[in-house]
């Protein structure tokens, strides 16, 4: 009942632009008495049509009717009262009237329509502002729970009401469980989620709630629902509204459903590489030391006898060096095995880093015919760590070196103490390594694109890695500063205390 | 270790000269005593281009081939060499990919070996390489391989000195593999040989053929001794010198 008479009753803001419509003639009165004193001139009719104006164009219709009456009214009474002999019925006062209301009129109702179209405008603005800012929510995340959380929320926030979203069986709710769904339109939605809907119709109705599948690419994905506050129809702008944020939340959730399945597909395609990447590297890197060692072996045992003396030297050499290449292989692909199972043992023992860049670099000298230099011993270096794994980093990065560098260049290697650390550096005269690959190289089965090769695993680097942080150290890579070429490895190890 | 007789390339007076074609050191340094001893002049490229105008500069009879190379592909090298000479090619390969094998087989490769090999199979598929070349020049009226005889001339197949009857499309089969005797014949080469270029036929036709093949040549068709498969890439007819 008194909503109801609430209705009937002008609002506060209606009363307010009847108050400021006679303010405003008043004004003009004012003005008008003013001039008049001034010169005594009685034509000042065009001063009220100007309020009656100023009234349609600020406050619209009613108020500017309510103007040219009592512009009409002041004009008549106050300003020509008793000044010429004008009575109220004369042609001229009815005429002047008729003009104010014209103008109260055309003005008014002029007024009314831009400020309707100002308003349409506004409620445009705000539907694609909500549309927008729930596409922008809805695009933060790929988890499809949270999508149904938001798209209930601003399905409430433009029904200005309530909101539900049923999807995979949970239902989300909104503004913030502050209601509870009756159970008969739980009932209707978890139907309509399991496939009931109704052929042919998009959207229903039920109790004040409209009802609309989520869609995507023909698959239902669940229902969302919502009502405004007095449970009345929402105007067909609104409603259009609301479909539209519905279909727009069912397109995000298979959106992250498709995000989904690609990462899923590019992990499986990427695990499919590395094994690939792995398996052809073992049947490379195992065959080909065997295949010579066969080969000679084989020679060795068909011409033995034909061969000179240092054919044969030859032939041997070549076996016990390509069973040493092949044992440094095994070596790395089990001490790959046992980092990557957490199953490497580190040893932490006082060990000399001069010695272990001496012996590296006469090793890798020999076997390569390649010239290692080591910087003049300095101050004893003393590292914490394990002398063998050390070894092996330091051999694998400087197999590396020799074998991206052309053939009779340097590799170097300098160390010193920087902090409490000791610093070791391979460098090496070879192309180097892209800027953005400067990381990725100790990755497993990174093989560098500038170097066309067959040889080499792509797991030396990485296993060098795994032994120096299994020790507490590290090693980085980075392309030599000009004007020197080439790729410089730094490995650091604490120093023993 | 099966024993390997030692011949020599004595099929034609002056030796035969080998392409050894691979990018590893220690590969060529382990194989080229052997095929030295052997009787051949070796000459040897670490890289394709190299190959190529080894090549063109003085043909080698016989070119060993490893197909990963470090400047171009190992296939390339068969498909250019092929756009004019008719050399023997052995493609020598660690990998065991049988689609690689297949294409390289099909762009020309007269055969391949797998690493790691051992030097007496290499040379006798030199040797088999090298006796398919001289029969391109010398047309020969039988084929002998083991206890198999096959004359071209009356198309007549003895075991043992047994006649066999065979199929025309057996025959075709036959004759294909005899054309090649050593080396390895492809599902795609025994398809254009007995059912034509143009034939819509799928692997498991071969297999079918060949199998009603061995049920009339082998003592035992479940374990060949003379149609021998090559798996996934075809089939071989064994030389007498096979190891």
């Amino acid at each position: 009942m008194g909503s109801k008479l609430k209705t009937w009753l002008p609002s506060t803001r209606t009363i307010l632009n009847y108050l400021a419509a006679f303010v405003i003639v008043a004004l003009a009165t004012a003005l008008a008495e003013y001039i008049y004193q001034l010169s005594h001139l009685l034509r000042l009719s065009s001063l009220f049509l100007a309020a009656v104006l100023v009234v349609a164009y600020w406050l619209g219709a009613g108020p500017a009717y309510f103007a040219a009456v009592i512009a009409f009214l002041g004009f008549n009474f106050y300003v020509l009262g008793g000044r010429t002999p004008f009575s109220f019925a004369s042609w001229e006062s009815i005429l002047t009237l008729g003009v104010f209301f014209f103008t109260a009129m055309l003005t008014g109702n002029l007024t009314g329509r831009v400020r309707d179209e100002a308003q349409k405008a506004q409620a445009r603005a705000r539907a694609t502002q909500a549309l927008f800012d729930a596409t922008r929510d809805f695009s933060a995340s790929a988890d499809e729970s949270f999508i149904h959380e938001r798209l209930a929320h601003h399905l409430a926030a433009a029904a200005r009401g309530s909101a539900l979203v049923h999807a995979d069986g949970a239902t989300f709710t909104a503004p913030d469980d502050a209601f509870a769904p009756s159970e008969n339109l739980l009932r209707q939605v978890q139907a309509l989620a399991g496939g009931a809907w109704p052929n042919g119709v998009a959207t229903s109705f039920m109790d004040g709630w409209t009802l609309r599948p989520l869609y995507a690419d023909g698959a239902a994905l669940g229902v969302a629902a919502w009502r405004s506050p007095a449970g009345g129809q929402h105007a067909a702008d609104e409603q259009t509204l609301l479909e539209i944020l519905a279909d727009a939340g069912a397109a995000a959730v298979a959106r992250a459903r498709l995000a989904a399945a690609a990462a899923n597909a590019e992990a499986r395609a990427r695990t499919e590489e590395l094994r690939n990447a792995l398996l052809s590297s073992i049947s490379h890197d195992l065959r080909t030391p065997l295949a010579a060692i066969m080969a000679s072996a084989s020679s060795l045992q068909e011409f033995g006898d034909d061969f000179d003396a240092a054919t044969r030297r030859d032939l041997t050499a070549t076996i016990q060096e390509e069973s040493e290449r092949m044992n440094a292989f095994v070596a790395n692909l089990l001490n790959m095995t046992k980092l990557e199972a957490g199953a490497l043992a580190v040893q932490r023992t006082r060990f000399d880093i001069h010695e272990i860049i001496d012996r590296t670099t006469r090793r890798h000298g020999v076997a390569h015919k390649r010239t290692i230099v080591a910087a003049a011993a300095g101050p004893d270096l003393e590292a914490a760590g394990d002398p063998v794994l050390f070894e092996q980093a330091l051999g694998n990065i400087v197999e590396n070196a020799v074998r991206y560098s052309p053939p009779g260049s340097t590799v170097s290697i300098a160390c010193e103490r920087e902090g409490g650390e000791a610093v070791v550096r391979v460098m090496d005269e070879g192309p180097g390594v892209p800027a953005h690959d400067l990381v990725r190289i100790f990755d497993k089965f990174y093989r560098s694109p500038a170097v066309n090769s067959t040889t080499g695993t792509g797991l030396g680097l990485s296993i060098a890695r795994g032994f120096m942080e299994a020790m507490g150290g590290g090693v980085t890579a980075e392309n030599r500063a000009m004007p020197a070429r080439g790729l410089l490895v730094t490995l650091t190890l604490g120093l023993a205390q | 270790m099966p024993t390997v007789n030692r011949q020599t390339a004595a099929l034609s007076d002056s030796p035969a000269r080998l392409l050894l074609v691979d990018d590893e050191p220690q590969i060529v340094r382990a194989l080229t005593p052997a095929l030295t001893a052997a009787g051949y002049t070796v000459e040897t490229a670490a890289t394709g281009e190299a190959a190529l105008s080894l090549m063109a500069g003085a043909p080698s009879d016989v070119m060993i081939l490893d197909l990963g190379l470090p400047d171009i592909d190992g296939k390339e090298v068969i498909r250019r060499v092929r756009e004019w000479s008719e050399a023997p090619i052995i493609v020598l390969s660690a990998r065991d990919l049988e689609s690689e094998k297949i294409a390289a087989l099909d762009l020309g490769a007269d055969d391949f070996v797998n690493k790691p090999v051992g030097v007496g199979e290499l040379l006798a598929r030199v040797r088999a390489s090298l006796r398919g070349r001289d029969r391109r020049f010398t047309a020969q009226p039988s084929v002998k391989a083991g206890d198999l005889e096959i004359n071209f001339l009356t198309r007549r197949i003895l075991i043992q000195g047994h006649e066999v009857r065979l199929t025309p499309r057996e025959y075709d089969l036959l004759r294909t593999l005899a054309r090649h005797v050593g080396r390895v014949v492809t599902h795609k080469q025994v398809i254009t040989a007995v059912w034509g270029p143009d034939a819509q036929v799928d692997a498991q036709f071969v297999r079918v053929l060949v199998a009603q093949l061995r049920q009339k040549l082998e003592l035992e068709p479940s374990s060949p001794r003379i149609v021998l498969t090559e798996p996934g890439v075809g089939y071989r007819l064994k030389a007498d010198d096979d190891a």
